[in-house]
């Protein structure tokens, strides 16, 4: 509804004027009367105080000049807001873990599904409608349907996820199945705004665009690293929690780490607007599950939560086959300084296949057996040109690392990897079985230096470089680590390594059980699927996979700033261009001349009215 | 002696007043048509309404005092007096009385000169006072002039009806209209039925205003009219008991038989009709007073009302006056044949 001439509201002052008028003909109404002396023990009033008390002339004088106001600035009736009748519509709704941010009302999920509500109960009857979910992938909740019921009890028994947000393919679904079917409406109900939707803005007209959420009271842990050297004790790991507050005002939190179900560490943070806090945690009591939370009562509870693991001490325990003397006193002499650790050293000549059985990991240096050893996991050290293993293209001088994979567990914690840099190396091609996660490279061109991957059930490692003593000194402590690094990826149990994932990411889950799954929401908030399998998390949490004694260990995380960061500046609500059709009336008519209508009955009922006032 | 008119007379009386309601209606119509003031137009039209004047047949007058000196149709006994029709008493002979009166019978049985006394048979003049003072016509939703003009009118009717003669004096300021009035003699007292058409006419044209005593007004009317009659007192009595009483007093003092008839409007029982807040003004003495009609303020002006005519009623009772009270909405008819007979005033022939 509007009006075609504003500038006639104006008009309404004359209600001003009426009013003042009984207001002052209040003050002279005169009452002739035969004798005032029946008066005389009534007391007199100041009439100018009293209430003003309109009588029903007055109220249908006043519903007059209305009425000829309202026909003055000819309104009139829009029916665009109105589908036409067998339109479909394609309803986005955003399930990401920022929809759980609470607003003035319930959640802006709560907000987002009651808005959808209202769009899926304005459909004709028979119109057909889709409900899309957007969270870090698109998913189809339910297919063209035109039960109203079945569209109602879906759309109730969403929730959202712990995932990050990938408005993008979901739009772009909705836009295909509006192209397959001319005329569809498509509406999107996200916390995003709309420059975020992540398509092009000239595609994003075709959308009933209705961003929600405007608060940004959100403390999160965005990230959660485990420091713990190779071979080391528990005790030596670190644990470095980073903390942002992504809200506009400074915030209070408590920070609370527990391990293994008891509590490590507990700290009052002071966290000034939009600031970030490194948390650093050393010393654990124990090793296992670690928990760090955030006592804080803001609008996102899930990225309030991380969680990761802390390994259990393992010594080193290595059977080294090279006959470079001084690797063998170097390892001696790491092997003295780890508790626990026993490194045995065979020479290429000595070395049999029985020598490893009973090792958790063997390193050869240089050499790459015939027969490869049956039950190992092994890391072959500079190989030999033509072995059977690692296969290599070329030798290297003065080469260094450029890249890596550090989401590797071989790499876990090295950082400092860039500060590699060998003398000879071998240029190593890339295996069937493994993949290359470090990078060298020297002048003419970039090579893996250390492929790893899985074998015959096996793990398999091959370095590109020579280990030279002295392993310990300054400039070769980035290989030994690397190796060390590599050697414990290689020598952990199976069953006892903890798959760290984010939420909404597909992981490979590598070889072992994929049933059943323990965990948030009974385990139906991981999906394990696929071969080789590939895991997906939608609630961040721990997870065991696997029967009982023979279980791997997953932890799942939001670290995801963007989420986390759920300030926006308003709310949004924007509605197509074209995509809808036209309305099935006129789109405007105009309704002044039923007001003048309405006037003119108002009058002679006035009229009326005060006919019958003068004849009583 | 017959106390109910014989069938035929009825309906001679009946014809009678039927001819008397064409002319009047016929008077409306040349008032309406030669163009004078539609609103007396209207009102005489009203005040002879025959449908309207035929619902007092049957009515009179009851006149217990104020008899006049004029030969009437009223008997008067106790008064006897040498001629007449019907034999009341005897009385001693004296020189100078009819023969034709002595009675015969007597000398002969008891030796002594007895004439015939008769009932005395005079006429009694109605006086119909209507008080038009500018009182009357306020509030005007109330109408009580026209209210008035028709208890007068049906008033005069019955006199006028049953033989009575009847003088309309209208009451104004200072007397001058009465007085106006009087000058033209003989002729303003109404003998003939007929003359229903003329009081209505002048009652048409009363025009309150000024204002003036009531009591001085009666007492000045009660010192010119020295013959007494039936006094029929009209006016809303707004005023102080008090000057009431004067009046009430001068008449009886002449020997007028007084009623008091008093006329109240709808919108004085209730103010409420006529207003919720405003400047009452006062339109004989022009005195101001803003009243805001509250419920209390309500609630004192009915206690002063109710006092007022409490008063009213007293003081006719301890004069002996008649008092009978006409709201404007309500039916004159029905006051007519109903107070007012009870009050002693009218009375079924």
């Amino acid at each position: 509804m509007g009006v075609v001439n504003p500038a006639g509201a104006l008009a309404l002052a004359a209600v001003a004027v009426l009013l003042a008028l009984y207001l002052l003909d209040r003050r002279r109404r005169v009452v002739p009367l035969g004798t005032l002396f029946l008066w005389r023990h009534v007391p007199a009033a100041v009439l100018e105080r009293r209430r003003f008390r309109p009588d029903a002339l007055f109220l249908l004088q006043l519903a007059l000049l209305l009425a000829l106001i309202a026909g003055y600035v000819r309104p009139y009736l829009e029916d665009a807001a109105a589908p036409a009748p067998g339109t479909p519509l394609v309803v986005v709704l955003d399930v990401s873990a920022s929809m759980q941010a609470r607003e003035t009302g319930g959640t802006r999920f709560e907000l987002a599904r009651r808005r959808a509500r209202a769009l899926l109960d304005e459909l004709a009857s028979g119109d057909e409608a889709m409900l899309i979910t957007a969270a870090e992938r698109p998913h189809v909740a339910l297919r063209w349907t035109s039960d109203r019921s079945a569209l109602r009890a879906r759309l109730e028994s969403l929730e959202p996820l712990d995932t990050p947000t990938r408005l993008a393919p979901a739009l772009e679904l909705a836009l295909g199945e509006a192209r397959a079917r001319p005329g569809t409406r498509l509406a999107v109900l996200t916390d995003l705004p709309p420059e975020e939707s992540g398509i092009a803005p000239d595609e994003l007209t075709a959308f009933h665009y209705i961003q929600l959420g405007a608060t940004d009271d959100n403390v999160a842990i965005t990230a959660l690293t485990v420091d713990q050297p190779p071979f080391q004790a528990t005790t030596d790991a670190t644990v470095t929690a980073v903390v942002r507050n992504f809200a506009a005002t400074g915030r209070h939190a408590t920070f609370e780490a527990w391990v293994g179900g008891e509590r490590w560490e507990r700290r009052e943070l002071v966290l000034p607007p939009r600031a970030t806090e490194h948390v650093l945690l050393a010393h654990p009591p124990r090793g296992g599950e670690l928990v760090a939370s955030l006592l804080v009562d803001d609008a996102l509870a899930v990225d309030d939560r991380a969680v990761g693991w802390i390994a259990p001490g393992e010594p080193l325990d290595l059977l080294l086959v090279s006959d470079s003397r001084e690797l063998a006193t170097a390892f001696g002499e790491v092997a003295a300084a780890i508790g626990g650790s026993r490194v045995e050293v065979v020479t290429r000549d000595r070395y049999a296949p029985n020598r490893v059985a009973g090792r958790r990991a063997a390193l050869f240096d240089g050499f790459v057996p015939s027969e490869l050893p049956p039950a190992v996991n092994a890391l072959y050290v500079a190989p030999p040109a033509g072995n059977a293993v690692c296969a290599t293209s070329r030798a290297v001088d003065s080469a260094a690392v450029i890249d890596w994979e550090s989401e590797h567990p071989a790499l876990r914690g090295l950082d400092a990897l860039d500060a590699l840099v060998t003398a000879h190396a071998s240029a190593l091609d890339v295996p069937a079985w493994g993949a290359p996660i470090v990078l060298a490279a020297a002048r003419h061109a970039a090579f893996p230096l250390l492929v790893a991957g899985e074998r015959d059930g096996h793990r398999v490692a091959c370095l590109g470089a020579e280990l030279a003593a002295p392993l310990t000194s300054s400039d070769r402590l980035p290989l030994l680590m690397l190796t060390l690094g590599t050697l414990r990826w290689l020598a952990e149990p199976f069953a006892g390594a903890a798959l760290a994932v984010e939420t909404g990411a597909p992981t490979l889950l590598g070889p072992g059980p994929t049933a059943p799954i323990q965990g948030p929401s009974l385990g139906a908030g991981l999906h394990v699927a696929g071969d080789p399998a590939v895991l997906v998390a939608d609630r961040a949490g721990i997870y065991r996979i696997g029967p009982p004694g023979g279980e791997r260990l997953v932890l799942a995380n939001l670290f995801d700033e963007r989420e986390s960061d759920i300030g926006r500046r308003d709310t949004v609500e924007s509605s197509p261009a074209t995509t809808a059709p036209p309305p099935t009336a006129g789109a405007r008519r105009e309704i002044g001349w039923w007001m003048y209508v309405a006037a003119a009955l108002l009058l002679a009922t006035e009229w009326i009215a005060w006919l019958r006032r003068r004849a009583a | 002696m017959r106390l109910w008119p014989s069938a035929p007379r009825r309906a001679r009386e009946t014809t009678r007043a039927r001819h008397v309601a064409a002319r009047a209606a016929a008077f409306a119509t040349r008032v309406l048509g030669a163009g004078a003031d539609a609103t007396p137009g209207v009102l005489a039209a009203r005040l002879l309404d025959p449908a309207r004047l035929a619902r007092y047949d049957g009515l009179a007058l009851r006149v217990r005092r104020g008899m006049g000196e004029r030969h009437g149709e009223r008997r008067v006994p106790g008064r006897p007096q040498p001629s007449g029709i019907e034999l009341e008493a005897h009385g001693a002979y004296a020189p100078g009385d009819d023969l034709r009166h002595l009675d015969w019978n007597a000398l002969g049985r008891l030796d002594a000169l007895l004439v015939r006394r008769f009932t005395a048979e005079r006429e009694v003049v109605v006086h119909l006072l209507l008080d038009a003072s500018a009182s009357l016509a306020v509030p005007a939703a109330d109408d009580k002039l026209g209210g008035a003009c028709e208890l007068a009118m049906a008033l005069a009717y019955v006199a006028l009806s049953t033989g009575d003669a009847l003088r309309v004096a209208v009451l104004r300021g200072d007397g001058a209209a009465e007085r106006a009035q009087a000058d033209g003699g003989a002729a303003r007292i109404f003998r003939q039925r007929a003359s229903v058409a003329r009081v209505a006419e002048m009652l048409a044209a009363v025009r309150p205003e000024g204002s003036f005593g009531l009591g001085t007004a009666l007492a000045a009317y009660a010192a010119r009219h020295r013959t007494p009659g039936l006094a029929l007192v009209i006016s809303d009595f707004l005023m102080e008991p008090d000057e009431v009483e004067r009046g009430v007093h001068a008449l009886r003092s002449r020997g007028y038989e007084t009623h008091l008839l008093h006329v109240i409007g709808a919108g004085e029982l209730d103010p409420a009709r006529i207003f919720t807040h405003g400047v009452l003004v006062d339109v004989e003495s022009g005195a101001r007073r803003p009243i805001a009609l509250t419920a209390a303020a309500l609630a004192r002006y009915a206690a002063a009302l109710a006092a007022h005519c409490d008063a009213l009623g007293a003081l006719a009772a301890r004069l002996e006056t008649g008092y009978a009270r006409l709201v404007t909405d309500g039916d004159v008819a029905e006051l007519m044949t109903g107070p007012l007979v009870r009050a002693g005033l009218v009375r079924r022939r």
